[in-house]
């Protein structure tokens, strides 16, 4: 049952597009916004936020990564739920910056704003309480569970939001526990192996006759639906979110709420 | 960023220390030693019955008397051996003609013992695991070098669960826990029994 | 372009080969999941109890490290210190020439390679014979091992074959049963003919003073019943505080290890031999050896001690499967290696720095880790520290500018508008090194940038 139906103030989220939909995938934080309005919470954009900063922490250059971490901490200032629809960007902030911020005198303030981060999926089972999804989607869906949420509730949180999708089949496919290769700047400084690694992927995944590969990171789908498209075979690819959105276009009257 | 090198004076043993007490100063609180409950699966029915179970899953064979022994043996075509002479009041009677068994073991003739009987300590039922030490083994040889290994153990020392069996270790310098054949799959992963140690693993529980 | 020497390697592997690694590690890894979660109902809780147990280990061996070496006195046995490589060397040679000895025959221990213990013993005059059946094929092919517990994974029965007969083991023959047949023929008697035997150790029991050997072939057993002298040759690491301790790490290592429940042999050494057997070691000798463990202890990276050995990580590890283990040039390969190997290995942390950059931070290794070591938080912290020494990354951009423009709101919306140029550029001039190499083998998707906010300004607006 959403919140907004039964509580006078909407739940108030800010809402981390992530620099990934910032530059490419605006649909995917167009359905993020869509989606979390929809269960009734009050959406909140900073417009200054630019990117959570992993980029460079995974480089080992931390001073840069720093930098960007406390714009984020500025940014989001505040204490209610920051959501994103990247279990990779989430993880950055509730895991990595705590790492790079070891001895430094602002870690007390990372910390904050590493414990009100949630990705997506796991903010709407876990922190909305959503138990089913409403809607119609018709399709054989493939779901890659991205590495960063290894750990975390999210993987679990996005399956049973799919799996309840009237009209929609989850397929398994081989070696889903293997990395899909793109490991942010591993995919350009390691390019022979990060593409075996994806190629490894796509051939599970086709086997599995899926009609689309989603997954809750676009970091994941822009470099499996990049190799399958230049090999000359592509693949469709959605976001978690964007499967959502697209579900409730299906939905009638009786269809919104419904939790099981 | 290397660490002061240890005065030269210093003795192998206290550089080392003194670098591991260096190294640890800086920690706060050290991370304490957490309980280990036993993971050990519960004890269940007869001893006896899971310790044959699991020594078969790992490639080893049980025998309940010593009268099955010259079929066993025979049946593999292994006629000449070596028994503990500590053994040879109860087993000698069962071997007839045909086979030749010594009871001292010439070290320089390693290949003429096609199999060796020794004693064992006990064994683990829930691994399959046979139990050795120097002081029952008459010769670590006998009981390792011959293709066939007959460890001939008591019903009443066959322990429950791994657990148990650290905490039976005792003061003996060469506890040995075997658990079937000695194995390799060096070659294309691909199991092969029978390496260095016995291809063969027999315990004899009386 | 430059690219990184790991994923030269892996482009330049075989097809055998990978073929090889590939289904060897993958077949381990799956074989490891099914045992560990068949046999125990909660097997990640016992990983990071075992995990606990080692760090507290590792973070008491300045009272553990004396106390195992008073209770090995008492057994018998002479404890040995050697700060560096060259001194363990050095102890072991001392050991063999007090007894006159020239004949080693060695069980496995990947410490003996670290130290490169084998070819310093050639130089002196001791023949040094490695038994555990993959390092002895790696020996006679003057090959290294590419795996920490299957020394072989990268080759196939043939090839062994071929070796076998260049070397005069045996006649050639393919077949797996008939080259392990020839190769303990071979062994047996050279086993009777050394005069030491030196072998590692799993784990070290500091109440007992036990020392833990685990194999599966019987040729430490071997070293141990032939021969007149036991050295052991282990890392100030190998700790275990009590025996008890021994259970929760034996149910953990030989499954993550070789999938078994236990290896077919578990030798618990506290002293030379009783009196009364006939056969066996009359003198026992530890070696402790240092060799950067102190320094690892002393830096960020410590978790990394708890390893013992299993090898569950690079069997998991999607980098390893692609590259195979001698592309991480070190004795230590795979998630392990890429920690291990820039902190101890000789030639200092500049040399083997690429390592650590050698993984997507899947996280995988972590997952199937006995002693629950967080391994990517140690490579990133790897990384963290190349940055710090200037340590060049090819193939990875620099950060700096890119951090400035993402802490400018300003200039970062600008450049979202900007980057629309990028769609009209052709992959070759794009004027990123990074987004050039990403078209290598990936298309790009479309510039959006600016989308999505326009988007939110009009939804924002309506009524």
């Amino acid at each position: 049952m959403p919140p907004s139906e039964a509580a006078p103030g909407a739940r108030r989220v800010q809402l981390m597009g992530t620099c990934l939909c910032d530059a490419f995938f605006d649909d995917v934080a167009a359905a993020t916004v869509e989606v979390l309005e929809y269960l009734g919470c009050e959406v909140i954009f900073p417009p200054g936020q630019t990117c959570c900063g992993q980029p460079a922490f995974n480089a080992g250059d931390w001073p840069a990564s720093r930098r960007v971490v406390r714009h984020c901490v500025d940014t989001f200032a505040g204490d209610c739920p920051v959501v994103a629809p990247s279990g990779s960007c989430a993880a950055m902030l509730f895991h990595g910056a705590q790492l790079e911020f070891e001895g430094e005198p602002d870690r007390p303030a990372v910390e904050a704003l590493g414990r009100r981060t949630r990705e997506l999926g796991d903010f709407i089972v876990n922190g909305l309480g959503t138990r089913a999804w409403p809607g119609r989607y018709e399709a054989r869906v493939a779901f890659h569970h991205s590495c960063h949420t290894r750990g975390t509730a999210s993987g679990a949180a996005a399956r049973s939001l799919l799996g309840s999708i009237e009209g929609l089949t989850l397929v398994e496919f081989g070696e889903g526990e293997q990395c899909c290769g793109f490991g942010g700047t591993f995919s350009v400084g390691f390019p022979h192996i990060s593409s075996a690694m994806g190629g490894l992927k796509l051939s599970h995944v086709r086997a599995a006759a899926p009609d689309e590969l989603v997954s809750g990171d676009m970091s994941c789908l822009m470099h499996l639906g990049g190799l399958a498209e230049k090999g000359g075979a592509p693949i469709r690819t959605r976001h978690l979110a964007q499967v959502l959105r697209d579900a409730l276009a299906g939905a009638g009257p009786a269809g919104i709420g419904g939790a099981a | 960023m290397a660490e002061a090198e240890a005065p030269a004076a210093m003795n192998p043993r206290e550089a080392i220390l003194s670098r591991v007490r260096g190294a640890l100063a800086p920690l706060g609180a050290r991370a304490p030693l957490p309980e280990t409950a036993s993971q050990g699966s519960p004890a269940s029915g007869d001893p006896k019955a899971e310790f044959a179970s699991r020594l078969r899953l790992a490639g080893g064979e049980l025998l309940s008397s010593p009268g099955e022994i010259p079929g066993r043996l025979a049946a593999g075509g292994w006629t000449r051996g070596y028994c503990d002479p500590s053994l040879w009041p109860a087993l000698g009677p069962v071997f007839g003609r045909g086979f030749v068994v010594e009871r001292e073991f010439d070290q320089g003739r390693l290949d003429d013992y096609e199999f060796g009987i020794t004693r064992a300590a006990g064994a683990i039922a829930e691994t399959g695991t046979i139990i050795i030490n120097d002081a029952l083994t008459s010769r670590r040889l006998a009981a390792l070098a011959p293709w066939v290994h007959i460890a001939v153990l008591r019903r009443c020392d066959i322990l429950a669960t791994l657990p148990e069996a650290i905490a039976a270790l005792g003061g003996d310098p060469n506890v040995i826990w075997c658990t079937g054949p000695s194995k390799t799959a060096d070659v294309e992963g691909i199991l092969i029994q029978g390496v260095h140690g016995p291809g063969v693993q027999i315990a004899l529980v009386l | 372009m430059r690219f990184q020497p790991i994923d030269r390697a892996a482009a330049r592997l075989g097809a055998a080969e990978r073929a090889s690694v590939r289904g060897g590690a993958k077949s381990g890894h799956e074989k490891r999941t099914s045992l560990l979660f068949g046999d125990f109902g909660d097997p990640d809780a016992l990983r990071r109890l075992a995990g606990g147990i080692r760090q507290h280990a590792v973070e008491n061996l300045d009272s553990y490290l004396p106390a195992a070496e008073a209770r090995m006195e008492a057994n018998g046995v002479r404890v040995h210190w050697a700060p560096t490589a060259a001194d363990a060397c050095a102890a072991v040679l001392g050991i063999l020439r007090a007894r006159g000895a020239t004949r080693l025959v060695k069980a496995k221990t990947m410490l003996s390679e670290e130290i490169g213990l084998g070819e310093f013993l050639g130089r002196h005059g001791i023949e040094s014979l490695e038994t555990d059946l993959g390092e002895f094929i790696v020996q006679l092919d003057g090959d290294h091992p590419s795996h920490i517990i299957k020394p072989i994974l990268h080759k196939n029965r043939a090839q062994i074959a071929a070796s076998f007969e260049r070397h005069g083991v045996g006649p050639y023959d393919e077949d797996p049963e008939a080259i392990t047949r020839a190769a303990r023929r071979f062994l047996r008697h050279k086993y009777m003919a050394a005069d030491a035997g030196l072998t590692g150790a799993n784990f070290v029991v500091a109440e007992s003073g036990r020392v833990v050997i685990v194999t599966n072939e019987g040729n430490s057993r071997f070293c141990l019943a032939a021969t007149r002298c036991h050295i052991v040759l282990v890392g100030i690491e190998k700790i275990v505080p009590r025996d008890r301790d021994l259970a929760l790490l034996l149910n953990l290592l030989a499954r993550s290890a070789t999938a078994q429940q236990l290896t077919v042999y578990t030798e618990f050494v506290s002293g030379p031999k009783a009196a009364a057997q006939p056969d066996g070691p009359e003198e026992m000798h530890v070696v402790f050896v240092d060799n950067g463990r102190t320094e690892v202890l002393a830096g960020d990276c410590r978790e990394i001690l708890r390893c013992i050995r299993c090898g569950a990580c690079l069997n998991v590890c999607p980098v390893y499967r692609q590259a195979g283990g001698h592309a991480y040039r070190s004795v230590y390969p795979g998630p392990i290696g890429a920690v291990l190997s820039p902190l101890l290995l000789g030639e200092g942390f500049a040399g083997k720095a690429d390592l650590p950059k050698a993984s997507s931070l899947c996280g995988a290794c972590h997952e199937v880790c006995p002693v629950d070591i967080p391994i990517p938080d140690l490579l990133l912290r790897l990384r963290a520290r190349a940055g710090r020494e200037g340590v060049p990354s090819p193939g990875v951009p620099p950060f700096g500018a890119w951090s400035i423009l993402a802490s400018r709101p300003a200039a970062w919306r600008a450049a979202l508008a900007a980057g629309k140029l990028l769609d009209h550029l052709p992959a070759g001039l794009l004027p990123i090194p990074a987004l050039r190499a990403w078209e290598g083998t990936r298309t790009l998707p479309r510039w959006r940038g600016g989308e999505f906010r326009k988007w939110l300004k009009r939804r924002r607006r309506r009524p």
